[in-house]
């Protein structure tokens, strides 16, 4: 055992607290943030540990370790102290970006941070580019007087793949007759996962910039794609002192659904699972409406997954996770496929572009493609409606 | 209760009588309305693991023992059905019962409403309902229960298999501040897992049985040797984890639970897991503030004086038991006892002007009469009629000698029943009473009443047991078992014709007490019972009084100790019942319940003060260490110098930059097997003082478990919040202290979460002593015929039960002296025992038992022997003319028989148990076929 | 259990008039234990309950430690 004397650590321990993790102190170390880490399912981790060397001082933030944590909430969730390991891990990671020390698995951090810092875009793609995906449908750019941002995420905006998402939305809102804009090249990345991962002052920049152009705009409701930018929004602008409504777009169509502005004509004949995205149900207790709009889907067969609503699995893409490397056999979105696949669902949906982007890979890894369809919640909305 | 109006001396209660659609007078609790009945429900009292009817008796053992009608039935729901009407054969159920407003009026109000069970579902985390095979600690004891689902076999729910791999899951419900759990520790549930462990081992011997925990809070008298007996038992682990119960296994239905392990996660299958849940608040406990005017803490408990927790914020409104708070069963008698001793002080003036004595017929002179037996055989219900065949047992009885009446009964003991029994002693002149039921551990004293009521000697009253000792043991066998209630029926019966009749000793009582010790306990009896009118003599060994309270300031809830002690002292000088003599010496005691002689010695002069209670509160002191320095290092020093300087003021502490308090220095240890249950708060207690004086201080408290056991948790995590930390160390790797070169006060202790050895440079280092028995208890033990246990402190007589009393009538314990305590503990207790106290100084005159040992002093050698052997001190030699003898006090004899073992002459006879009774009743055990005769064939075999 | 035997020797005792001295609220163990001291000193005393039978949690309770005797 490697003896250490506690009174060269002091200032360290002022320090971390400084960060931002403060809640450390409470921890009485009872493990069960350990019992219920997703990591501890496919390698050792130990947050419990990382809680206590902040709490003495003793964190090692050179190591790759305090860069894990996915944010996917489930410690917070159940510490019985009270401890949010999420904002502990985070005080640390931002130590880390101060002193500027990434391993080899979080480098890929530093561009992403430049492409953000840029083009208010993770992949460092063409700010005037945003609005791109609106170019075969026919979308309004937002102007003052319109009920609706419609606030895709950056994910949905550039990603291939996830266009789609965006696109259905649109389908979903034109036709139901919503008063909708998108702002496109005036909007940045809502800032969410740069924050997890350390970089508060990038936040704070991205977070101010997409509230002025808000507030220029006339902007007062926002719908969401992204549970994450739900939750920023949500949750984080008001330490600005803005207060937008804002609805994720599962709460959205729930709406339109009960209102009967939404009719479903067609059916949907698949055995579909229903995965809950950390950042809607956990952080944000949204449960019940992405399964209300399945239920409502004729034909659908909803399956629970093993581990559901409070105690979801996560896909492994928050916290910043999403951009940085993680090995194979180590990816959450892997075990979660697998459980789509025993319960026998055809369909696996779920309502966030990170959960999507780490399942659509998972189902190539996993050779699941003649299996496994991944959806956004909207895509099969927009295919029924 | 639907409300409370008036004020303390005057309360109107209203109360509202729910129908139980039986007639109480009528029901004998036959249960053949039971058997009949169609509707199947859940059964309440076995946790719903089990059925039960509509209409039932609550559980084998309810009073009263008759049945009740659950708004399931059919008849109340949709007035079908109403068999059970016809098939009663006394008219008992009665549909049109309705509920019925009462009103009482009473002078005081003591609450006493108990708990409610955490309830798991509240949340999803415990899987309770969601998985089959988890169920509760409360499930789990009707599981282990006799009278419980499956009759004492533990069988889990999925497949009514026995499970063999069982997991505990510690703190449901307890110990956290995530919504729908409570941030109080509850207080008893590590120790009644251990229980239910040590059951479990004696269900399955190869179980293996799993707990997983974070602290082991074995807090209480003897909890630590219980906690050490559990972990020694094969096949047991203690986990450090608290846990995830994970999945179910879809085939097995098996569960699976994570834990954390300093070396990682590990998955594992239990075939069973029970949530060891915490206690509630009462479910109406809001309803009832509300009703009866009180208030509630925080966490929905009766919020109490801050050193008075039986007193609610309501005068003449009492609460004794869990209500005041998280708490275990000998708590819950002694604050009922200390809520009476309240309500006394209150009410003294009107004691017996309601109440009536019984008055008995009365006695016959029958001794010399031809014996004439009466015989009832009991059917228990089912218990006895199902196996042994009653009937016949009555026609056997019927047959023997002297025998003029057999009958069976469906209950004997019931009140019906009973009045029977005096009513066939009159009507035909019987003289000797058998009753074939149970165990003269329930119901003796019920017969000898029906005795006693019918004019006859209540000796004259013999029990033979043909339930525990037959149809429950054979119930398999029933011709055999039959058989057997014969013999049993006809032992008694050799024995009962022997039986003489025998006197009882009236005595009178003394009304003064005697209290032994000036601690906070001792002044609180004393006060308490002078304030009900009583004469209170109140010895104390030192100068002044207070005891160790005089070194304590501050509670953890940062009361003010001082001025509380100051004003309890004032008031006990200045009570002109209470007699106070200080640095005094108990130079003997003498005499028995309700005439004790006490020689006190003071100052120079002796008193001798006849009392007739006497109460020990001799309080308890600090362990002196002789570890980690003490002693040799002036920065080192026990949590009660750290105390004192802080209550001084003492400027210097505030120039600290780091300090260190190491726990259970003295305490958990080979010598002084026990916790002393004060010192995790009281090092809490201290670290937050000194956080106040100057908030950037580092504090480390190096602990084993932390044991801030019911609200004081809140402190634990208070503690944590203010930055103190709390670091685990394990007893084979104890903490080191040393000096550096430089004359640094250095001390290493190992983190295994943190996998490093710490070291921590500090200023002052504060151990937390054990608390230990003052010197010299023994002699004062022995002095009042009082006994001390393993560890010096005083044996009370039942540690559930009778948690003040001691096995000598008269004697009384309280405070420090029982176990160390909290200064609130230590006054309820103190309440306590004044209200045991007062059941006797209440009385006239005590009565003893006439079966006692007595000595033939002319067949008496003065051998000594039943002198040394007797445990009560009530056997002495007297000088007679043919020189010593033994004599047996009556009065201090409890009629153990022990001395009759040990007369090498047969002297001593113990009455009710001759020698000439016993062996006629052992001799009518060889029945029709001679033992002896086959004993012979057996060796010659 | 012995508890409750001794409860019904005193039962006769405190019978009568609704008029009594104390109420005791909660028949579990601590309410028995309250009624039986204070009827053993010669208080009227009602005994009032919720439940269709005396005993409260401890008379489910299987055993008690640390004695591990019989509950009930």
């Amino acid at each position: 055992m490697e003896s250490v004397n506690l009174s060269e650590y002091k200032e360290i321990v002022e320090a971390i607290k400084e960060s931002g993790a403060k809640t450390q102190r409470y921890c009485f170390q009872c493990g069960l943030c350990d019992t219920t880490c997703p990591w501890n399912r496919v390698r050792d981790f130990s947050i419990r540990r990382i809680v206590r060397q902040a709490s003495f001082g003793l964190a090692e933030i050179e190591n790759e370790e305090i860069w894990r944590c996915t944010t996917c909430g489930k410690c917070p969730q159940r510490c019985p102290r009270g401890v949010n390991q999420i904002e502990v891990g985070v005080g640390l990671r931002r130590l880390a970006t101060q002193y500027g020390v990434f391993p080899n698995p979080v480098k890929p951090i530093k561009t992403i941070a430049a492409g953000l810092v840029a083009q208010g875009n993770p992949f460092g793609e063409d700010r005037t580019k945003r609005a791109n995906w609106t170019q075969e449908i026919d979308v309004p750019p937002f102007e003052e007087g319109i009920e609706y941002l419609y606030f895709p995420c950056c994910y949905p905006s550039y990603d291939k793949r996830l266009k789609r998402v965006a696109m259905a939305t649109a389908k979903i809102l034109s036709a139901t007759e919503t008063q909708f804009g998108v702002i496109g090249e005036g909007e940045n990345c809502c800032g969410e996962s740069i924050r997890k991962a350390g970089d508060e002052e990038l936040f704070r920049r991205l977070a101010k910039e997409n509230i002025k152009n808000f507030i220029d705009a006339g902007v007062k409701k926002i719908i969401a794609t992204s549970p994450h930018c739900y939750h920023t929004f949500k949750n984080e602008y008001p330490e600005f002192r803005v207060n937008f409504e804002i609805l994720h777009v599962t709460q959205y169509l729930f709406g339109l659904l009960e209102e009967g502005k939404l009719k479903i004509k067609g059916q949907y004949n698949r055995r579909v699972a229903y995965h809950d995205p950390c950042y809607l149900g956990r952080h944000n207790d949204i449960y019940e409406e992405p399964r209300e709009v399945l239920k409502r889907i004729p034909g659908l067969t909803l399956l629970e997954l093993p581990d559901f609503r409070e105690d979801s699995l996560c896909c492994g893409g928050g916290g910043g996770r999403i951009w940085m490397e993680t090995p194979k056999e180590e990816r959450f979105s892997n075990l979660r496929l697998q459980q789509a696949v025993e319960v026998g669902a055809e369909v696996l949906v779920t309502a966030c572009p990170y959960c999507i982007t780490n399942f659509e890979d998972g189902r190539v890894v996993l050779n699941l493609e003649d299996k496994l369809q991944i959806k956004d919640i909207t895509e099969i909305v927009e295919e029924v409606m | 209760m639907e409300g409370v109006s008036g004020e303390v001396g005057d309360f109107k209660v209203t109360l509202l009588k729910k129908a139980r659609y039986i007639r109480e007078d009528k029901c004998t609790g036959c249960t053949t309305c039971v058997e009949y009945c169609p509707v199947m429900v859940p059964d309440p009292f076995n946790q719903e693991i089990g059925k039960s009817k509509a209409v039932h008796i609550y559980f084998s053992q309810a009073i009263p023992l008759i049945t009740y009608i659950d708004q399931s039935c059919l008849y109340l729901k949709e007035k079908k059905c109403g068999i059970c009407e016809t098939v009663c054969e006394n008219d008992a159920i009665d549909f049109r019962q309705k509920d019925q407003l009462d009103q009482i009026n009473v002078g005081a109000i003591i609450l006493a409403p108990g708990f409610e069970p955490y309830d798991p579902r509240v949340v999803t985390e415990y899987k309770y309902g969601i998985f089959g095979n988890v169920v509760t600690s409360m499930d789990f004891e009707r599981l282990l229960s006799s009278t419980g689902p499956y009759e004492g076999e533990i069988r889990r729910p999925s497949d009514q298999r026995h499970p063999h791999k069982i997991a505990w899951v510690q703190c449901v419900g307890s110990r956290r501040v995530t919504p729908g759990n409570n941030s109080y520790c509850s207080a008893v549930c590590c120790t009644y897992t251990q229980k239910q462990v040590i059951l479990t081992k004696d269900h399955d011997s190869s179980a293996e049985c799993t707990v997983f925990h974070n602290d082991i809070r074995s807090y209480g008298k003897d909890f630590e040797r219980f906690y050490e007996r559990a972990k020694n038992l094969s096949g047991i682990r203690f986990i450090r984890s608290y846990v995830t119960i994970s999945r179910e296994d879809p085939v097995t239905k098996n569960v699976f639970i994570r834990y954390a392990t300093p070396n990682g996660v590990v998955e594992e299958d239990f075939d069973l897991v029970v949530l060891s849940v915490g206690l509630n608040p009462p479910k109406y406990s809001k309803e009832l503030a509300q009703k009866l005017g009180i208030e509630l803490e925080e966490h929905g408990f009766s919020k109490t004086e801050p050193f008075n927790l039986i007193q609610t914020s309501r005068p003449g409104v009492f609460v004794s038991g869990t209500f005041q708070g998280p708490t275990d069963i000998p708590e819950s008698v002694f604050t009922a006892s200390g809520a009476v001793s309240q309500t006394g002080q209150l009410l003294k003036h009107r004691k017996g002007k309601l109440a009536t004595e019984r008055v008995y017929p009365e006695e016959k002179e029958v001794a010399k009469e031809e014996p004439k037996v009466g015989v009832f055989v009991c059917h228990c219900g089912a218990n006895i009629g199902r196996v042994v065949n009653v009937p016949e047992v009555v026609e056997y009885a019927s047959k023997l000698p002297h025998v003029v009446h057999a009958q069976e009964q469906l209950f004997s003991c019931s009140t019906d029943s009973a009045k029977q029994i005096t009513d066939v002693i009159k009507e035909k002149g019987l003289n000797r009473v058998i009753v074939a039921a149970c165990t003269p551990r329930t119901h003796e004293p019920t017969f000898r009443d029906s005795l006693r009521e019918a004019g006859l000697n209540q000796y004259f009253f013999e029990f033979a047991n043909i339930r525990e000792h037959c149809s429950w043991v054979h119930s398999m066998e029933k011709e055999e078992a039959t058989k057997k209630a014969k013999d049993l029926v006809r032992m008694s019966w050799a024995r009962a014709v022997r039986l003489e009749p025998l006197g009882e000793y009236e005595l009178q009582v003394n009304k003064t007490a005697l209290v032994v010790g000036g601690g906070v306990a001792g002044m609180t009896t004393a006060l308490s019972l002078a304030k009900q009118g009583h004469e209170v003599y109140l010895v104390e060994r030192e100068k002044e009084l207070g005891g160790i309270v005089r070194r304590l300031h501050y509670t953890l809830e940062g009361l003010d100790v001082q001025g509380f002690l100051r004003d309890l002292i004032k008031e006990v000088y200045a009570h002109p019942l209470v007699h106070v003599i200080t640095n005094a010496r108990i130079l003997n005691a003498t005499g028995y319940v309700g005439n004790f002689v006490t020689r006190v010695q003071s100052d120079g002069f002796v008193k001798e003060i006849k009392h007739g209670a006497t109460i020990l509160a001799t309080g308890a002191t600090e362990y002196r260490p002789k570890e980690y320095l003490y002693g040799q290092d002036p920065r080192v020093m026990t949590n009660l110098e750290l105390e004192e300087r802080l209550a001084k003021g003492d400027e210097s502490l505030k120039d600290l930059n780091t300090v260190v308090m190491i726990q259970c220095v003295g305490s958990r240890n080979e010598e002084r097997n026990y916790c002393s249950r004060i010192c995790c708060s009281q090092s809490i207690k201290n670290a937050l003082k000194l956080k106040e004086l100057r908030p950037d201080v580092d504090i480390y408290i190096l602990f084993r478990d932390i044991r801030t056991y019911g609200f004081r948790e809140d402190y634990y995590r208070l503690a944590s919040d203010k930055g103190i930390r709390f670091i685990r160390y394990e007893p084979q790797s104890p903490p080191l202290v040393g000096v550096t070169d430089e004359g640094t006060l250095r001390v290493t202790v190992e983190d295994e979460i943190l996998g490093n050895q710490l070291e921590i440079d500090t200023d002052l280092l504060s151990l937390a002593v054990a608390v230990v028995a003052p010197e010299g208890v023994e002699e004062t033990a022995l002095k009042f015929n009082a006994t001390v246990g393993l560890d010096n402190f005083y044996k009370e007589a039942h540690v559930k039960l009778r948690p003040v009393d001691f096995g000598t009538d008269g004697v009384f314990v309280c405070g420090s002296a029982h176990y160390p305590k909290h200064i609130q503990e230590v006054i309820n207790q103190a309440y306590g025992a004044a209200g045991r106290a007062m059941t006797l100084l209440s009385k006239e005159t005590v009565t003893a038992s006439g079966a006692v040992a007595l000595v033939d002093q002319n067949a008496c050698i003065s051998c000594g022997a039943c002198i040394t052997v007797c445990n009560y001190g009530a056997i002495s030699f007297e000088e007679t003319p043919k020189g010593k003898k033994a004599r047996v006090n009556p009065v201090l004899c409890k009629g153990d028989g022990l001395c009759t073992t040990k007369c090498p002459t047969g002297a001593v006879q113990l009455q009710h148990f001759k020698d000439g009774q016993i062996m006629a009743q052992l001799d009518a055990a060889k029945g029709e076929t001679d033992i002896l005769a086959e004993l012979d064939r057996a060796v010659g075999e | 259990m012995a508890k409750v035997i001794e409860l019904r020797q005193l039962h006769r005792l405190v019978t009568g008039k609704k008029y009594g001295d104390v109420m005791v609220l909660g028949g579990g163990i601590s309410g028995i234990q309250a009624s039986l001291d204070l009827a053993n000193q010669g208080f009227k005393v009602y005994l009032v309950e919720r439940a269709p039978s005396i005993g409260g949690h401890m008379a489910q309770l299987d055993k008690t430690f640390p004695t591990n005797e019989c509950s009930t």
